[in-house]
């Protein structure tokens, strides 16, 4: 079937099977590569979108029904989201696969919450699996995003 | 320049594209042993099957064991018998389960102890060494068992050693098997450009997967060219060859680049981290002086052998500790089970044998009535001693890391909860490192080697030490993707030697370039090795040391262990990257964690019964410590030391021992909520 979705901020017409995940289409359809499949069953956060400006499983998400909504994958953000620059300057990543599903899942922890506390960062974030364990530098990253790089726990 | 990684714009070997490139999916055994009578493939479908690999070579890092599918026998649940091509992904599962496969089912064996005994059902009927790079250790197989590999230290007389030893300790202790669980699969695009071979896949060891590659399918090497994307993580799963083979020899057979993504339920049958038994006995005098060892370790390596006789050998060369024991006996055995197979998994073989010997070492301090630390302190390895290999120890920082340790979790104030644990790590001995280093007319230098980025940062850390070497600004440095075909030959990218290993080569290449003007090489050789009857001659050259510290709690309602403090002290020489080699450690303590509390892959008759990332759970940010910190020991002038795995084995004895503090002194891993209300 064609479907219209409304991706990073642009109008695209793809063409989808009806039971085929959002995750693969806009991979498949759109070549937006930085969504990825690492469980396929919604607990790991790898394939994070932004729908309608909340987080949600790309692979568990149905294509069409991301009809009509807001989509936003990290590619979306530009480069230069305070979020971005952040996990660059914290160094909030290693190999990298999961980035862009903490980076989307921390922008919108901060835009409603500003001012997270250490304890809200862990628990908005405890979606997003990194197995090469870079946690302590993603909570960095998000406090510094956040302007609180003062209370980072570590340091 | 803003990094791929925040941007998105990293790319995998899953990413690869090819013009008419076709999906491929794997038919796999759903017995844990069976014949394989027979494989149909009906009309319309395109795969590969036991008689299309009949004629090719077999392979086997260490132990020629495998063939490209299971020919004749399935010897896991999830053995690979065929294997399908398509247009898309979707139709090449959908075609998969179109194939039928007849089996005969055999009897099997699921434990590592129970299969080394002479009448044990057999694996494989015979065990031929590989002559290839990786099998850098005299092997010895035990012919008509399951026993691929023995590793022995035979050091002192361990019997006078009991004798004079007035308390003795004696325990077995179990860790189970534990999933890599990288985030993106296994990867790997084939294609053949006449009777050259082109694969793009997520590996660490480019050079060993080109030689057994080079093997199947019976072509020099240099026809066969290895280009490896930055991996999605690996942490040792993408090691040697696991599903190349078949990518390729699919591709040869309809005469199309092949695609073959490890779907995530079979990463689990793919390669796992070995589950051991290692029984231990040790003796002291009533000072707390060690007296002798005796250490025995089953690892179960499945039904093909990998690099599991490495993983042995390093069980066993490691069992004995950093300590001074005079009289040390050691027999490490690589045994074949009818489990998937088992690997390298960051470590390799030293978590395994840091949780038995370090909890053996509380054993034997409570039996004494001596402070843990004490015992600990009155025995470690000293500058210039001999470990019992024979070797000189050199740079020996272990009391320094150890005692670092406990102040960070406050052990002098209160013992309760709290548990410490010392390790030393072997590097990849021996080893061999090369690079090229090209001045472009640009300005830009360009650096040929063949380490590999798996997220540890070995792209950005060999680039600050080139550009320093060469006294130009990091950006100056480009560092491609390396291409078998173009860089100079690397052991591989494990036991954490790259930094260590290929900066020194890096030093040897800057120098060359000076005097070459446009183009240097450097090269570095360490020597070494052990005698496999007697453990004598160098272990490593290089030795990574480290400890932990665990302050914990537990609910006495539920039995769940609570993480209060976990500090690690790591030995680090010379730091080249401190944003990196934080991330390395603290990644290898989360790591850790999750072995230490509730990761295991666990089977029924043979199947492995979680194969997911729900049912197995890793580390999230919600079981972090309350508090996870580490401190980086450096030391003027030192060496750079590797740091990728070493803050990974101290912390399940850390945990454990102080669990033990609490009256609950468990002998297995994982220390599950269950375990605990024992």
């Amino acid at each position: 079937m064609r479907l219209t979705l409304h991706v990073n901020g642009e109008p695209h017409e793809v063409e989808a099977r009806t039971d085929e995940s959002l995750l693969d289409v806009l991979r498949r359809e759109l070549g937006l590569l930085s969504v990825r499949e690492t469980c396929g069953i919604g607990v790991c956060g790898a394939c994070t979108v932004l729908v309608d400006g909340a987080p949600m499983s790309g692979c568990l998400l149905l294509a069409p029904l991301a009809e009509g909504r807001e989509l936003t994958t990290v590619e979306g953000l530009g480069g230069d989201h305070p979020v971005q620059r952040a996990f660059e300057q914290a160094r909030g990543f290693q190999c990298g696969y999961c980035t862009p599903g903490m980076i989307l899942t921390a922008a919108r922890l901060l835009e409603e919450q500003p001012q997270p506390s250490e304890a809200d960062v862990r628990v908005a974030m405890s979606g997003n699996l990194c197995r090469c364990g870079s946690y302590v530098k993603i909570i960095e990253a998000v406090l510094l995003a956040a302007g609180r790089k003062e209370e980072v726990w570590t340091s | 320049m803003t990094d791929p990684r925040v941007t998105g714009a990293s790319r995998y070997a899953e990413d690869v594209e090819l013009p008419g490139l076709l999906h491929a999916r794997i038919v796999r055994s759903l017995y844990p042993h069976a014949r394989v009578l027979s494989v149909t493939v009906p009309d319309g479908v395109v795969a590969l099957t036991p008689d299309d690999v009949r004629g090719l070579g077999r392979y086997g890092c260490q132990i020629q064991d495998s063939t490209v599918l299971a020919v004749d026998r399935a010897r896991f649940a999830g053995d690979p018998v065929a294997a399908v091509a398509a247009e898309t992904e979707r139709e090449a599962e959908e075609a998969a389960a179109l194939v039928e496969v007849d089996y005969e089912e055999l009897p099997a064996v699921f434990d590592a102890v129970e299969a080394a005994a002479p009448s044990a059902t057999l694996v494989h009927e015979q065990h031929t060494a590989s002559g290839g790079a990786a099998a850098y250790f005299a092997l010895r197989p035990q012919a008509g068992t399951n026993i691929c590999h023995t590793f022995s230290i035979r050091h002192g007389d361990v019997d006078a050693g009991f004798a004079d030893a007035e308390v003795v300790v004696e325990e077995t202790f179990r860790t189970a098997a534990a999933h890599h669980a990288h985030m993106e699969p296994h990867a790997t695009v084939a294609h053949w450009n006449g009777d050259a071979l082109e694969i793009w896949t997520g590996t660490q060891t480019p050079f060993n997967l080109r030689e057994d590659l080079a093997r199947v399918f019976e072509i020099p090497e240099e026809r066969i060219r290895v280009v490896c994307p930055p991996m999605g993580g690996s942490f040792g799963a993408k090691t040697f060859l696991r599903t190349e083979a078949i990518a390729a020899a699919l591709a040869r057979k309809v005469g199309r680049p092949v695609k073959l993504v490890v779907p995530r339920s079979e990463e689990w049958v793919t390669i796992n981290r070995h589950a051991a038994t290692i029984e231990v006995k040790l003796g002291a005098r009533a000072d707390g002086t060690l007296v002798a060892k005796r250490v025995t370790c089953y690892a179960d390596t499945g039904a093909y052998a990998d690099c599991g006789p490495g993983v042995a050998q390093k069980m066993g060369f490691a069992a004995p500790g950093p300590y001074r024991i005079p009289n040390v006996w050691v027999d490490s055995y690589c045994v074949y089970t009818n489990l998937p197979p088992n690997g390298a998994f960051r470590g390799y073989g030293q978590m395994q044998t840091s949780w038995a010997s370090e909890r053996a070492m509380d054993l034997l301090a409570e039996r004494l009535g001596l402070d843990p630390l004490e015992l600990r302190l009155r025995n470690l390895l000293r500058e210039g001693d001999r470990y019992c290999t024979g070797e000189t120890m050199h740079d020996v920082h272990f009391a320094e890391c150890l005692e670092s340790a406990a102040r960070a979790i406050g052990w002098h104030e209160d013992r309760r909860g709290k548990g410490l644990s010392v390790i030393l790590k072997g590097m990849q001995t021996p080893s061999r490192a090369s690079v090229a280093i090209e001045a472009g007319d640009d300005g830009i230098y360009t650096l040929r080697c063949a380490t590999t980025e798996m997220g540890q940062g070995a792209k950005h850390a060999l680039s600050l030490v080139a550009a320093e070497l060469l006294g130009v600004e990091p950006t100056a440095i480009r560092f491609p993707d390396p291409d078998t075909a173009i860089v100079p030959y690397d052991t591989r990218t494990t036991s954490s030697r790259s930094t260590y290993m290929m900066s020194r080569a890096l030093e040897a290449a800057a120098a060359d370039l000076r005097r070459n003007g446009k183009r240097g090489f450097g090269e570095v050789v360490d020597e070494g090795g052990l005698d496999p009857h007697t453990g004598q001659g160098i272990a490593s050259t290089h030795w990574h040391q480290g400890a932990a510290g665990a302050e914990v709690r537990v609910d006495e309602e539920t039995g769940k262990l609570e993480i209060v403090r976990l500090h690690s002290s790591i030995y680090a020489g010379r730091v080249v990257d401190q944003a990196a080699a934080e991330l390395q450690t603290e990644g290898a303590m989360i790591m850790g964690l999750g072995t230490a509390l509730f990761e295991e892959v666990v089977y029924r008759d043979g199947h492995v019964v979680n194969a997911n990332l729900s049912d197995y759970p890793v580390p999230a940010f919600a079981d972090l410590p309350g508090a996870l910190t580490c401190e980086l020991i450096e030391r003027e002038g030192a060496e750079i030391h590797g740091l990728g795995e070493t803050a990974l084995p101290p912390v399940p004895p850390a945990i454990g021992n102080a669990l033990a503090s609490l009256g609950r002194s468990l002998t297995d891993l994982p220390m599950t909520p269950e375990a605990v209300l024992g």
